[in-house]
């Protein structure tokens, strides 16, 4: 019975809906959340004050640390028996952060990611591969969901290695391949590695490739281009909320369209968190419009975007996004890895209180996160490697690994041949060839 | 069709609808939900023009509607089926629809009529009756076809199945779909909610003048709050932490 959602076409279509679904989140956030509630309360505010979006610049930000303070059920606007999911994330600082949906949201987050599928001509006659590591990468199950809601086929082929990845492209006849922009890239050197030993690539039936939730390097696209013929698209997600469904890429590839039935996007200054003019670079800020379990008003997402100006040529009206172009924190991604140089820091420092100064060298290739290496520095060296020394290094290693999901390198050096850090706190890049 | 925005209004000074805004699209059945005092007949009484909003705008069919007088609402093509019927009790069943179609000449009058009747038989059948004489089903229809004698674009219930039996609720509803189908775009307000689901094709859900809660129909009967505030299960199992 239920109408299908439909595309939403013209600006005040969306701004109605907008406004609807904003003061029902409002409403909803009020009644049943403590937290906004007391906010508001404090403001002065109830729920029905907020008439435009200017009213709502009023609402102070909802900070990464407040999603971690108010761990693990805080947040929740509705009880957990209504709660059919939960997703753990990381704040800002190391802290956990629990996300909960309801069956509504999951249904929800699914139809976003479908429609992004349906718009790039993905059809119930595809295979879709899906490698990602979903421990890693929870929303990976979004792609699964979607795939089979619009009746494609669905291989998830998961993590296995490059070389089974292209067996499983090839005996399945893979239409569609969703994995990170590291993974592509690593699947392409495997593909020349192959091409040399004589086997060429014609026999794989990719149309297009999905990278995500890391944005995709422009040489990274070019080479796929070039070498396989395919394009490429992107996907925004935010972890706090829906990912990666929030925004994507159209066969134009000029910005990603914002879901703006469902959220409600502002660009702000990173500092005086004012609005930035259209076209400006600026912190994105996601209010939830539908989301049931987890309402965020005016969560400030570390991402550093443009909003693209004008129309796009494919003739949707919702507003469009540029690439992550950089994060307002230290955040740093290795293969598709979060890691934050501070937490680097201090699990450094629990294994070894002694330890002085360290830094992540990121091995890039074209701009992307692919090895990580850390080097320490005591204040004074201790000289020969001793046998404990080289078990506390060991000890390090490990646990880094445990703790980020990643092998790491790591090195001790002394103080002065210590990396100088460029912009991002205690990081160097180093572009690899 | 319908664009309300940031609708108050005010019983005296107490707030009885706190920035309701919602739409109803060409075409779509749509409904609205609530308990007792939420302030969906207020909110009707608003759109016909009979209670003053204190606040907000009503669009209909890309007109704004806030000032204008009932009549000239009417005239404009939205036409309401008051709770309770409202019919005139003490005139016959014609009568009654001669009234609802005061806007036409002669001619259209006898033309929409005759409509009527073919759409609602049992009408034609009691034409010269006493509506107070008449069923509580087929006063209920005789309200439907009076209101639809002015031959709206969209017409607005206020709880249709308000005191009826269930069989006959779901004759009433037939009508709907079909009249929708038609052409009338339909705005229900219903407190029995999973009759109006069943028939709707989106739903909002008020609660104190506010709304809580939208949706395609599907998703509020999946709801858990809706089940838990209208489907009569049992509270606690609903809403425990």
């Amino acid at each position: 019975m239920a109408v299908k959602e439909r595309d939403v076409k013209g600006r005040e279509e969306i701004r109605q809906i907008q406004l609807e679904r904003l003061q029902m989140t409002l409403n909803r956030a009020y009644l049943n959340v403590d937290f906004y509630r007391a906010r508001m309360d404090s403001l002065g505010m109830v729920p029905e004050d907020v008439e435009t979006e200017a009213d709502l610049r009023r609402f102070p930000f909802t900070t990464s640390q407040d999603l971690a303070d108010h761990y693990p059920y805080g947040l929740f606007a509705v009880p957990l028996k209504s709660v059919v999911r939960l997703k753990i994330a990381t704040s800002r600082d190391g802290r956990p952060i629990v996300v909960g949906f309801t069956r509504r949201d999951v249904n929800l987050w699914q139809s976003l990611m479908a429609r992004l599928f349906r718009r790039l001509g993905i059809t119930d006659r595809d295979i879709v591969q899906v490698a990602f590591n979903y421990s890693l990468f929870p929303g990976a199950f979004t792609f699964n969901h979607a795939a089979e809601a619009i009746g494609a086929t669905l291989a998830p082929s998961a993590t296995v290695s490059a070389r089974l990845q292209l067996q499983i492209m090839r005996d399945f006849r893979s239409t569609v391949l969703a994995t990170t922009p590291s993974f592509a890239l690593h699947l392409l050197d495997t593909l020349d590695s192959d091409r040399e030993a004589g086997r060429n690539h014609h026999d794989l039936h990719l149309k297009l490739m999905i990278l995500g939730p890391d944005p995709t390097p422009e040489g990274l696209r070019q080479r796929i281009r070039s070498t396989l013929g395919l394009p490429v698209y992107g996907l925004y997600g935010v972890s706090e909320m829906v990912e990666p469904g929030l925004a994507g890429e159209c066969p134009t590839q000029d910005g990603f369209h914002a879901a703006e039935d469902h959220f409600l996007l502002e660009v702000v200054h990173p500092v005086t968190g004012l609005p930035v003019e259209r076209g400006e670079e600026g912190e994105l800020v996601v209010t939830t419009l539908s989301a049931e379990a987890y309402p965020l008003i005016r969560y400030r997402t570390g991402d550093v975007v443009r909003q693209e100006a004008g129309p796009c040529p494919c003739g949707q009206a919702t507003l469009r996004l540029s690439p992550v172009i950089r994060r307002t924190d230290n955040r740093v991604s290795v293969r598709g890895i979060p890691i934050y140089p501070e937490r680097v820091g201090k699990i450094l420092r629990a294994v070894d209180p002694s330890i002085d100064d360290y830094r992540l060298v990121v091995g890039t290739r074209y701009g992307l996160g692919d090895t990580l290496e850390v080097r320490i520095a005591h204040r004074i060296v201790s000289g020969r490697a001793d046998g404990t020394h080289t078990s506390r290094l060991e000890e390090i290693r490990s646990r880094l690994r445990r703790e980020l999901g990643l092998g790491v390198r790591v090195q001790e050096v002394p103080p002065e041949r210590m990396p100088q850090e460029g912009l991002t706190l205690k990081t160097v890049f180093r572009e690899k060839v | 069709m319908l664009k309300v925005l940031n609708v108050s209004a005010h019983y005296g000074t107490v707030p009885v609808l706190r920035r309701v805004t919602l739409h109803v699209d060409p075409g779509e059945r749509v409904c609205l939900l609530g308990a007792n005092g939420a302030g969906k007949s207020t909110l009707l009484k608003v759109l016909s023009g009979m209670h003053r909003l204190s606040a907000g705008e009503i669009h209909f069919r890309g007109t704004p509607l806030q000032g204008r007088k009932p009549e000239e609402i009417v005239r404009m093509g939205l036409a309401q089926v008051p709770e309770a019927r409202q019919l005139f009790p003490n005139l016959t069943v014609r009568e009654n629809l001669e009234l609802g179609g005061y806007i036409h000449g002669r001619r259209e009058l006898r033309h929409t009529m005759d409509e009527m009747m073919t759409l609602f038989p049992i009408l034609r059948d009691r034409q010269k009756q006493k509506a107070g004489t008449l069923s509580g089903g087929e006063q209920q229809m005789l309200s439907i076809a009076r209101a639809l004698m002015t031959r709206p674009k969209l017409l607005v219930l206020d709880e249709p199945s308000l005191g009826l039996a269930p069989l006959i609720v779901e004759e009433i509803y037939a009508t709907l779909e079909a009249l929708n189908r038609q052409g009338t775009t339909i705005l229900l307000v219903e407190q029995n909610a999973l009759g109006a689901l069943d028939v709707c094709h989106r739903g909002y859900v008020m609660e104190t003048g506010r709304i809580v809660l939208s949706g395609t129909a599907r998703e509020l009967a999946e709801h858990d709050e809706v089940q838990r505030a209208y489907l009569g299960r049992d509270y606690r199992h609903k809403w425990e932490r």
